[in-house]
């Protein structure tokens, strides 16, 4: 068994505000759009505690592409080799599918260059890249409606922008499900989650 | 004080001829009688009128009645000596003036002193003679009848045509103006003529000649005009008011008040609609009082035909505020303008007319409220101001770029259209516009053809403007934002589609409550939108079908997981289990 470097320490924090955040805003984007049902808070505070932590993730999220970014390690989210990409999607699949039920070992080998198996870095590409862009542009446009109209009618009026926005909240809450039950998924149910606490995870000599 | 010197000086008089009586009758009791024809004579005339004359010649003495009229009790004696009755004794006609009271006995007016005097003509002027005359006989059993004195004046008694040779302006007419003359109308309706010389004085027309008004009455020219009824005549006298008022008449025009009384109403009023005002409708015809007089509660013109509203208006803060002298608490014009008078319904005047007192509104709203102006352009200040008013969205076809609302003469155009196919197609089955029925409108308007951008926009509104004249103290105010950011608000239940009229006014028609929150209307309205309130029901259900799928994702698997878990008890199995990663 050796440690392997995973997630340093800017991913990491990063990590653990978007949690905070994300929590936060399901909860108060629930009571913002389904009032009349669990009044878990007044729709006020609700306004104003979803404003508050959406800024916050905003800010989250720059970090997160900020280090990304400067450190090139982006790359990590994208498939670059689609044929790679494609039998490794496969495989993975045939393994979440199959092979963990018969004791199979898991084909990907986290390392600090290559941490995601392709099912992850797909899902992960379209949620940093395309869904968490889609969600802070149009929560922000619905934040100030009247200071963001002509943006609004540009895509098509503000029923649009807010369907966008509500369309990628349930998709967002949904993964968060499968997202947490895979973290369970590793040697014991709580490695993955201590490695996103520590930086660390231990893997076997031969790297697997 | 010149009262006093005046009854002074009569006593001083009456104690002198009481003194001379004495002595008289001590000395005639020594001289033999006299024949008795001259005993009977009366005392002579210039004698009388002398003694008469010792106070009534200086015209500084004044006569005060019990009503507080004060009168001049002077007596031209020249100008008197040259009219038919100067041969008369003072007493002849002041019958009820003798020493022994006078001065001193109190009238109750003026009106009440010059009928004594009049009375004091008929000893003469009896009624078979007067009767001869036709303009008398007319008049002499009306029991409103002007008193001779009236007309033909008190000492310098003259006939009438004597009389106005002599006056000029305004006295002129009010010669006969200011007596009881009315005239019967085509439609029944008596006119009165007479104006009132005190109100004529304390109008703000007071330093007018008649002639400057009703430049067709000269004093050679009285021409006699007819009008059907008592409206014709007030519109006409509008006219007359135009001439000096431009200025408020161009404001007049786009009033509700023109829209109904001339623009459609010059027929309309000619119809017998009596509800549309003009300017003496409000002003009075020679009443005209200054501004100040229309600003006070008991002033209000508008009350005449909005009393029901004036009553809601009394009980708000602003009618209180007013009640008890809070002269910047604002009445009807304050918020209606009063000329231009307008409905204010979902216009931005009457926001106008409330931020025009409420200065700096928009930071108080931003203390608390969430873009608040927002808020301030969306919802009616009464919306939330007058808590019991009832209340729903008002949906409005307007232009998307300039955000200005359609009117119903430009619907009718884009449509091509008739006023009766759009009402039937805004109101086919009375059950109210569906959502659909809505976004074909938004479609049939936007055709390619008519080049028009038409997009609905959604106003929380109140549904009885009365509602809005019962504004309250702002800590009453709802403050809840769940009032209206809920799927249960009563807002959602009351949805009409307003039509702007070109009055300003809006003709309404009931849409279903579901049409808001439909798919439709993501496709017809680009800028309404209510968090909480117009959610569509198949996004809720495609949201809640995702979120189960992520729920049953790991069910499933841990579920497969424990059903396969004896696979894996295998030696073989077990070996292979190690690394599973997510």
């Amino acid at each position: 068994m050796k440690r392997v470097f995973l997630h340093p320490l800017t991913v990491r924090i990063w990590h653990w505000i978007n949690t905070a955040c994300f929590l936060v805003l399901i909860f108060t984007g629930l009571q913002l759009r389904y009032s009349e049902m669990p009044n878990l808070t007044k729709f006020k505070t609700a306004v104003d505690v979803h404003n508050l932590f959406g800024f916050l993730l905003i800010a989250d999220f720059l970090l997160w592409l900020g280090f990304y970014a400067i450190t090139g390690k982006i790359r990590i989210y994208v498939p670059l080799d689609l044929k790679k990409f494609l039998t490794g999607a496969i495989r993975q699949a045939r393994y979440y599918g199959y092979g963990l039920f018969r004791g199979e070992k898991n084909p990907h080998h986290a390392t600090a260059d290559d941490k995601f198996n392709p099912l992850q870095q797909s899902a992960y590409f379209m949620i940093m890249l395309i869904l968490m862009p889609v969600q802070i542009i149009t929560g922000i446009l619905l934040w100030d409606i009247r200071r963001f109209a002509g943006w609004i009618s540009l895509l098509g009026g503000l029923r649009v922008v807010d369907i966008a926005h509500v369309a990628v909240f349930f998709f967002l809450s949904a993964f968060l499900f499968v997202h947490v039950y895979l973290t369970t998924l590793g040697r014991t149910p709580l490695e993955h989650i201590k490695a996103m606490f520590t930086g660390y995870e231990e893997v076997d000599e031969n790297g697997k | 004080m010149r009262i006093y010197a005046f009854e002074k000086r009569v006593r001083k008089e009456a104690f002198l001829y009481i003194f001379l009586f004495m002595l008289m009758t001590v000395l005639t009791a020594e001289v033999p009688a006299l024949p008795q024809s001259v005993e009977a004579a009366p005392p002579p005339v210039i004698a009388k009128a002398e003694s008469c004359m010792g106070c009534h010649a200086s015209n500084d003495s004044v006569m005060q009645f019990s009503n507080k009229e004060t009168m001049s009790v002077f007596v031209d004696q020249k100008e008197f000596s040259k009219t038919a009755h100067a041969a008369l004794l003072c007493t002849d006609c002041h019958r009820r003036v003798f020493l022994g009271t006078h001065p001193g006995r109190v009238i109750e007016s003026k009106k009440a002193f010059t009928k004594e005097a009049s009375d004091g003509c008929r000893n003469c002027h009896r009624d078979d003679q007067l009767r001869k005359k036709a303009t008398h006989a007319a008049i002499i059993d009306r029991p409103d009848a002007p008193l001779c004195a009236e007309c033909h004046g008190g000492h310098r008694v003259l006939r009438i045509n004597e009389w106005k040779s002599s006056l000029s302006g305004k006295d002129y007419c009010l010669m006969c103006h200011r007596q009881v003359i009315d005239t019967t109308l085509a439609s029944g309706e008596k006119l009165s003529l007479r104006i009132d010389p005190a109100n004529l004085a304390s109008s703000v027309h007071n330093k007018h000649d008649c002639s400057d008004c009703h430049t067709e009455y000269t004093r050679e020219s009285h021409p006699i005009k007819m009008f059907a009824s008592s409206r014709e005549h007030s519109i006409s006298v509008a006219g007359i008011c135009r001439k000096c008022h431009e200025d408020k008449a161009a404001l007049v025009k786009g009033s509700t008040h023109y829209n109904l009384s001339f623009q459609v109403g010059e027929t309309l009023v000619r119809q017998g609609n009596p509800k549309a005002p003009v300017c003496t409708d409000c002003h009075g015809f020679h009443t005209v009082g200054p501004k100040t007089t229309y600003e006070m509660m008991s002033g209000v013109p508008c009350r005449k035909c909005h009393e029901d509203i004036f009553r809601i208006y009394a009980k708000s803060v602003h009618g209180r505020a007013k009640e008890k002298g809070e002269h910047r608490a604002p009445l009807c014009a304050s918020c209606h303008f009063a000329h231009e008078v307008n409905f204010t319904a979902m216009t931005d005047k009457i926001k106008g007319a409330c931020l025009g007192c409420h200065k700096g509104i928009e930071d108080i709203h931003n203390k608390w409220l969430p873009n608040a102006e927002l808020h301030l352009s969306a919802v009616a200040c009464a919306a939330c101001h007058v808590p019991a008013a009832e209340k729903g969205i008002a949906l409005q076809l307007i232009d998307q770029d300039t955000g200005k609302p359609f009117t119903r003469e430009q619907i009718l155009q884009l449509l091509g259209k008739t006023s009766e196919e759009l009402t039937e197609l805004l109101d086919a089955h009375g059950e109210g516009l569906t959502s659909y029925e809505l976004f074909y409108i938004v479609r049939q308007l936007n055709r390619k053809e008519t080049g028009a951008k038409v997009t609905f926009l959604g106003r929380m509104d109140i549904m009885k403007y009365s509602d809005a004249h019962q504004l309250s103290l702002k800590n009453i105010a709802i403050r809840e934002c769940e009032s209206c950011h809920s799927k249960e608000s009563g807002f959602l239940k009351r949805v009409t589609l307003a039509v702007l009229r070109t009055d300003g006014g809006m003709d309404r028609y009931r849409a279903q409550p579901d049409a808001v929150s439909s798919v439709f209307m993501t496709l017809s309205s680009k800028q309404f939108y209510l968090l909480g309130g117009t959610r569509f029901a198949l996004l809720d259900w495609a949201g809640m079908f995702v979120v189960l799928c992520g729920i049953l994702v790991p069910v499933l698997h841990i579920t497969a997981r424990v059903l396969t878990a004896p696979l894996r008890r295998s030696p073989k199995a077990e070996d292979l289990h190690k690394g599973d990663k997510s």
